[in-house]
């Protein structure tokens, strides 16, 4: 995790903020929400109260988007909650490498090959086997708060 | 049968006894069918299940209607007496052997006396109803010991003795109420006692409460039920089933046992919410399940204080005075809490006794109110104008900030806009005083005021001629402070939107004079630039937008209107279009806050586009126009924001289907071609897209996204097809050279790849797609003709995959399509023309193998479901309606098809039917080979004929 933070910080929007502040009531179910330091995806939110007639505070269930725990916080609905940048990039996949790494084509017609293949194995079948395979594979690389993961895959192969 | 039970009671034939009860119980079960004349003496009654529907959601209270034949053996033969007696001899023995009274034979006994309360219908002669009141005072003094004296028998209760028998007293009660008037129920008792019977079920019901009270509310105790059957014995008196909203009449005795008990109602209301004002058992608190969990039990409440109408309202008027005065007083030196929780309580009960809920129509006046004050003209003394002025006035208060920050809390507030919610269908400017003032201002107005009643008086006070103007400024000004001053308060922002702006422009004299108010404007205005109301929650916004611009119904001319609608979403497009025109937008657009500005924006011009109405169209229109481009291209940069994608297109979607039946051909153009852009653009974000997610819930949450997606796109399309349905522009769409089928076709062939097999499992969407691909085919089937290879085997694949689904409305559809395009082709191709043409003919492909014509396909497909398969019969009627075209297009495949069925059959028997049938199939009713409605009835027939011959042995054999 900190190599990868690492190289994130060399990236061009570095100086962009990680997180962001919102008001808790306007955070909805999938949306994304920071709990416990951690960048995630709501999936439940529900509301009650600080005693009968007290204010209203919002209770969060979310889901890691980089390692799929389950986490949940409390707060009161007019407070600020963090809310992290995620950030989707596409990139052509060019190369898979012998130690688990990706070759990426960038925009600009760099390569970026410090991303690690997803560990689950059906997610890392689907993307060799895809690229064995010949097709042309296009992996959205999701990142926020300094983390990064392959996402999505899309074949972009002859159809289009 | 009765006769049974006269044998004693011994020791060892209790046995027999009790089954004896119980046949009778049986018997008296039984589901009465009462012919008018009633000669005859035994009554047929039908086996089944009763359908006492009207009765269902009360306390089982069945009514038992035997014919005037049972009078002699129910009624006259004295069995009644036997049995009371019996029950009596039981009763003693208990308290002296110390026996249960739940034992078999009391609760059998118990049961038939209830069974006997229930009698009614003509089994009683028409004598003024003296046999009946014989025939109830006959069981009420046998029953009248379970229940009276209330305090000694619930102290009995409490010390251990078992609940049934009070339970069963009060469900007799019931059943009496439910039979009589509610004069003849009062009688009843007072030739046995010096008070009537709604004395004793005033204090019984009291009784109950009490010990109630003393109880854990979420603990199911006898006073809980006991309540419950009490409480619908007073709505069973108060509201009779048959008259709807009948006025029924108390005896004086009625309304004073009505008075007492309410006043104890609202006491003990009072002295529970008091007593849990500091309980923290958070989520039954709120309004919508504490109002849904109590809206029965408080409109009973709300029907005995109607009963007592002069007493409850002034009653009401003195405990709120009392509480509003305390929390004044109170300064802040003390804690509010329990008055806020006791004002809680009332306003809702209150809420429940002024007014009936809307469900959508304009509510009257309750009756009860209507009648009443006939004295109090005068609207200053009125008691309903007092009360309800009271707590407007009460309302108001909270717009000031320091007595809000003491004592309106977020729970109070949401029961303050509830009322004023319920409050103002009802009473707010109400249409039916505003057409009389006018028409009385006319005639004799002297004359007119005499003679209304209170209900006219109250209407009056708060119609637009009067104070109505003034307390819809109120209402509107505690509404905007619920949104500004309440932050992050959803549920009771919530309530205000859904309840109570959407109740107030819902009504057109409302809207008149909302538009006319500084207060709307100052709400519109603030919601077109306050950042305040950007935090709310997303979907309020749209409510709000909806609300605001339907407000714009209350203009008389279509300029201002139109004119009012662009000021209000005039920044709001300016916005969107400045964000999407960004140069860095492509770094910025996922960062949560311009991710939620664009949210909030487009769920807003989705609100505002579901609201348009021919006065407005027009502005809406350019509202939409204005932001086309910007939609493509946040569609493009949010590809991987399912949520901001999702409502964007359901505000295409929105805008789409409120608009298209009013545009002009050009403006038509300009829609399709962009919708056509986004389904493609859409299409090539989607296509081959593949979510990796360790967590199955944000998997199936992926899922769910794309299938909300698509059903919008599919609602797109269903929208632009009603085009050539419905159209009020003034020159026809094919003159510019458009043609909607051709679009939708096209629409079609871009989404049809992007639902997978996996997404067809939603039935909604499986309808949605099937019903909108039949449609196309019924309606438009020469298009078909014209698609290219690719979209045509699309259909086709997806009809075959139709005809095998399990939902037989889908199969259905399918059906319907294939006669659709089976009877286009015969017809076309009888008169010489191509039909379908080449998709119809059989082909050789590429690789040399025999590819089938698409009827001869469905030919052996429809033969095959209809012989082989399982099948709902249903859909018996829509097979033959699409086998009748197919075999008349493909005669000869289908020649050899029962060529080939009859040849299988080893068995002789089996082959000569067969032969047979198939033969009557095509030629018998006189089935001829045109495509009208005589012959598709004839070939139904055929076709079932058929079916029942043929398919019993096809299937086995």
């Amino acid at each position: 995790m900190s190599d990868e933070e690492h190289h994130f910080e060399s990236k061009a929007d570095a100086g962009a903020s990680k997180t962001y502040p919102q008001q808790a009531g306007a955070i909805r179910k999938n949306g994304y929400i920071v709990i416990k330091n951690r960048p995630c995806k709501v999936v439940e939110v529900s509301t009650s109260k600080t005693g009968k007639h007290g204010h209203a505070k919002c209770h969060f269930v979310g889901i890691d988007i980089f390692n799929n725990k389950k986490l949940e916080d409390i707060v009161p609905s007019s407070h600020n909650c963090d809310v992290p940048h995620v950030n989707r990039t596409d990139y052509q996949l060019i190369d898979i490498s012998e130690d688990g790494f990706v070759s990426l084509l960038t925009e600009t017609g760099g390569t970026k090959d410090d991303l690690r293949l997803p560990t689950d194995e059906t997610l890392l079948a689907q993307i060799k086997d895809g690229f064995a395979e010949g097709k042309d594979l296009v992996v959205t690389v999701m990142s926020a708060m300094g983390e990064e993961q392959i996402s999505t895959l899309k074949d972009i192969g002859p159809k289009n | 049968m009765p006769q049974v039970t006269r044998a004693g009671l011994f020791e060892d034939e209790v046995k027999v006894c009790t089954a004896a009860l119980r046949l009778i119980l049986q018997i008296l079960n039984w589901e009465f069918r009462c012919n008018s004349n009633g000669k005859k003496g035994v009554n047929v009654f039908s086996s089944g299940i009763r359908h006492d529907t009207s009765l269902s959601s009360r306390t089982e209270c069945i009514l038992v209607q035997p014919g005037p034949g049972w009078r002699d053996i129910l009624i006259s033969s004295g069995d009644i007496v036997w049995l009371l007696n019996l029950y009596t001899a039981l009763r003693r023995k208990f308290s002296h052997e110390g026996f249960s009274i739940d034992c078999l034979i009391a609760v059998s006994a118990r049961k038939l006396i209830l069974q006997y309360c229930s009698l009614t219908g003509t089994i009683f002669p028409s004598d003024n109803g003296q046999l009946q009141e014989h025939h109830l005072l006959q069981l009420l003094s046998g029953i009248i010991p379970w229940i009276d004296p209330p305090d000694l028998v619930s102290k009995q209760i409490e010390c251990g003795t078992s609940e049934s028998e009070m339970l069963d007293g009060c469900r007799a009660l019931l059943a009496m109420a439910t039979v009589t008037s509610p004069t003849m129920f009062n009688q009843l008792l007072k030739s046995i006692r010096p008070f009537g019977t709604f004395t004793l079920l005033s204090t019984l019901m009291c009784e109950v409460i009490k010990v109630l009270m003393t109880k854990d509310p979420d603990e199911e105790t006898w006073s809980w039920e006991a309540r419950d059957i009490l409480l619908d014995t007073w709505t069973a008196l108060l509201m009779p089933l048959g008259s709807a909203a009948g006025i029924v009449l108390l005896p004086p005795e009625g309304v004073d046992a009505a008075a007492t008990l309410f006043t104890y109602i609202v006491e003990s209301e009072l002295k529970a919410a008091s007593a849990s004002a500091f309980n923290d058992d958070s989520d039954s608190d709120y309004i919508y399940t504490s109002i849904s969990a109590m809206d029965e039990r408080l409109s009973s409440y709300a029907l005995i204080g109607r009963a007592a109408i002069d007493f409850a309202i002034p009653l009401l008027t003195r405990h709120c005075t009392e509480r509003f005065s305390r929390l004044h007083q109170g300064g802040g030196s003390f804690d509010p809490t329990e008055t806020l929780e006791e004002l809680y309580s009332l306003l809702l009960i209150t809420g429940h006794v002024l007014a009936d809920e809307g469900e959508g129509e304009t509510p009257l006046v309750p009756i009860a109110i209507q009648r009443r004050f006939a004295d109090f003209v005068e609207p200053d003394n009125n008691p309903v104008v007092i009360l309800c002025s009271s707590i407007i006035r009460f309302a108001e208060q909270s717009l000031n900030p320091e007595s809000r920050s003491s004592f309106f809390s977020p729970r109070l507030m949401e029961a303050i806009i509830w009322f004023l919610a319920r409050w103002s269908q009802t009473y707010l400017m109400s249409p039916e005083e505003s057409q009389d003032s006018s028409y009385s201002s006319k005639v004799d107005n002297m004359h007119q005021v005499q003679s209304i009643g209170s209900g006219r008086t109250v209407l009056r006070y708060f119609s637009e001629y009067d104070h109505g103007k003034t307390v819809l400024d109120i209402i509107v000004q505690v509404a905007i402070t619920t949104f500004m001053s309440y932050p992050g308060e959803k549920f009771l922002q919530g309530l205000t939107c859904y309840q109570l702006l959407h109740a107030l422009v819902r009504q057109k004299n409302i809207c008149i004079h909302l538009v006319t108010l500084e207060s709307w404007s100052k709400l519109a205005i603030a919601f077109a630039n306050e950042k305040t109301l950007f935090m709310l929650s997303a979907s309020h916004q749209k409510s709000l937008a909806q609300t605001l611009v339907l407000s714009a119904s209350g203009f008389r001319d279509s300029e201002p209107a139109n004119q009012y609608v662009r000021n209000l979403m005039g920044h709001m497009t300016t916005y969107l279009v400045e964000i999407s025109s960004r140069n860095d937008l492509k770094r910025v657009a996922e960062q949560p806050d311009i991710i939620l500005s664009v949210s909030c924006l487009l769920e807003r011009l989705r609100g505002a586009a579901s609201a348009t109405e021919p006065r407005m169209q027009k502005s809406i229109y350019e509202m939409g126009f204005s932001i086309l481009n910007s939609t493509l291209i946040l569609l493009a940069v949010y590809k991987h924001e399912s949520a901001v994608i999702y409502l964007l297109l359901k505000f295409v979607v929105e805008w789409v289907d409120g608009q298209i039946t009013y545009l002009e051909a050009q403006e038509t153009t300009v829609v399709i071609d962009y919708c056509m852009r986004l389904l493609q653009l859409y299409s090539s974000h989607n296509i081959g897209k593949i979510s990796l997610s360790l967590s199955s819930s944000l998997l199936n949450d992926a899922k769910t996204e794309k299938y909300k997606d698509l059903r919008a796109l599919l609602q797109l399309l269903s929208s632009l097809c009603s085009k050539d349905l419905v159209d009020f522009s003034s020159d026809s769409l094919e003159a510019h050279g458009t043609s909607i089928s051709q679009v939708v076709f096209y629409g079609l062939h871009i989404v049809t790849p992007l639902i997978s097999l996996e997404l067809l499992k939603y039935p909604k969407l499986c309808r949605d797609y099937f019903s909108l691909l039949s449609h196309m085919l019924e309606v438009y089937p020469e298009m078909v003709g014209q698609l290219n290879k690719e979209a045509f085997s699309h259909i086709l694949e997806t009809l075959e995959f139709g005809l095998h689904h399990q939902d037989s409305e889908v199969v259905n559809m399918c059906l319907r399509a294939l006669r659709a395009l089976a009877s286009y082709h015969y017809k076309e191709t009888v008169s010489g023309k191509m039909g379908l043409g080449s998709h119809a003919s059989s082909l050789r492909n590429p690789k040399g193998e025999l590819q089938e014509g698409i009827f001869s396909r469905f030919l052996r497909t429809t033969l095959q479901l209809l012989l082989f398969e399982d099948y709902s019969p249903d859909l018996v009627g829509a097979a033959a309606d699409a086998l009748f075209p197919l075999i008349l297009c493909e005669q000869g495949l289908y020649q050899k098809l029962g060529n080939e069925l009859i040849e299988r059959q080893a068995n002789q028997t089996f082959k000569s039917r067969l032969t047979n049938a198939l033969q009557s199939l095509t030629s018998s009713n006189q089935l001829s080979c045109t495509l009208d409605r005589m012959n598709y009835q004839r070939f139904r027939k055929n076709l079932t004929n058929f079916l029942i011959e043929v398919r019993g042995f096809l299937r086995i054999v």
